[in-house]
């Protein structure tokens, strides 16, 4: 399944208003104000897995949950290194020194996070799309960014679904947050969605 | 075939496999869910190495990378390892990955998580299929690893974030 263009606009556009709802959510949580930005969606196969970090070899922390109802899939939040500190920092007080000191602490601000994040990008688009999508309970790993984007691209690939990478910006007067959304949603909920967007293959 | 020079640090991505003859390192970087699975024949010192994506093939595509799915990564290894001039009967085999990497929060026993185990499973028994002789393994867990397959001397060594780099066979 390759997507046209007018398709990836589309869906570029509902994960701007998506993301754009999570981000108020953010700002809120954070007590700060979050601006977001979506330069950049496109799909991801199985050989650009190591494009979308600085080095494959870096660390990131991955916030991944499976999604159901209409649509069924998984959505994951991926943050570089240095803005997961920032994360932790801000909403925290301190941050771990290395990947290896992560524990549960750390990781529950990343999934209430990552919870923030997926719940309102899925309620705007299942708001937009007349679709209901809920999430389900969150997972979160931190391991080098080869070995996330792979197991994502692994799970993608072992439902037949298609991974979409949302490029991610956030900003905040002090903090600069970058990061990837990953929206996989199976291939008949894709084509709902594609449909209810007005965008379905003609074919 | 020609031989590698020492510095040779071949990185095999996913889906890939390659083969490498005298010298070098191949490479499974950040094993996730993925299998890095080697091959060696220590008397003609050639080394392969497969990055396996899923367990089996889809019934109904045609396989167009045999390198992804175990079932068809193993004999597509086989081949190109004879092709470069290893005997059969001399290959020894080491395999690891499979890991569950998201290891915190309450969704980490999800099922849909289960691939990496069901690679793992997969690989052992095409291995077994294929009455290949296996040295070592080390499979599953949380923790990504890279795999480093050291060509003149088969060894092989796996780092994990947390713990470091460690040898896990030789391969001879």
């Amino acid at each position: 399944m390759i997507l046209n263009e007018l398709q990836l606009s589309a869906l570029t556009e509902i994960s701007n208003v998506g993301l754009g709802h999570a981000a108020t959510a953010l700002s809120t949580m954070m007590g700060k104000d979050i601006q977001i930005d979506v330069p950049n969606l496109d799909s991801v196969p199985i050989s650009a897995v190591d494009r979308y970090f600085e080095s494959p070899e870096s660390e990131i922390v991955g916030v991944y949950l499976p999604f159901d109802g209409d649509v069924n899939g998984n959505l994951a939040c991926l943050f570089d290194w240095s803005s997961a500190v920032n994360l932790w920092e801000t909403l925290l007080g301190s941050a771990p020194e290395t990947a290896a000191d992560v524990d549960e602490l750390y990781a529950s601000v990343m999934l209430e996070v990552g919870n923030i994040l997926t719940g309102n990008f899925l309620n705007a688009i299942a708001d937009m799309t007349n679709l209901r999508m809920l999430a389900t309970p969150p997972t979160v790993g931190v391991e080098c960014a080869y070995t996330v984007v792979s197991t994502i691209i692994c799970q993608a690939e072992y439902t037949d679904a298609i991974a979409l990478a949302v490029e991610t910006c956030l900003y905040s007067e002090s903090h600069s947050i970058t990061g990837y959304c990953m929206f996989i949603p199976d291939r008949p909920g894709l084509s709902l969605l594609l449909d209810r967007l007005g965008v379905a293959d003609v074919a | 075939m020609s031989s590698a020079s020492t510095s040779t640090r071949l990185m095999v991505n996913m889906a890939e496999i390659h083969v490498l003859t005298g010298a070098g390192q191949l490479v499974g970087l950040g094993l996730g869910s993925c299998i890095g699975l080697a091959a060696y024949d220590g008397s003609k010192k050639i080394a392969g190495l497969a990055h396996i994506v899923l367990p089996e093939a889809f019934v109904d595509r045609a396989v167009t990378e045999p390198g992804k799915f175990a079932d068809t990564a193993l004999p597509e290894l086989i081949r190109k390892m004879e092709l470069a001039g290893a005997s059969r009967a001399s290959l020894k085999f080491a395999y690891c990955g499979g890991a569950n990497v998201f290891k915190f929060g309450p969704g980490k026993t999800n099922d849909v998580l289960e691939v990496g185990r069901r690679n793992a499973d997969a690989v052992k028994a095409v291995l077994s299929k294929f009455s290949c002789r296996v040295v070592a393994h080390d499979v599953g867990g949380n923790s990504g690893r890279t795999m480093t397959f050291d060509v003149a001397t088969g060894l092989i060594q796996v780092k994990v974030l947390s713990v470091g780099q460690e040898d896990l066979c030789t391969l001879s």
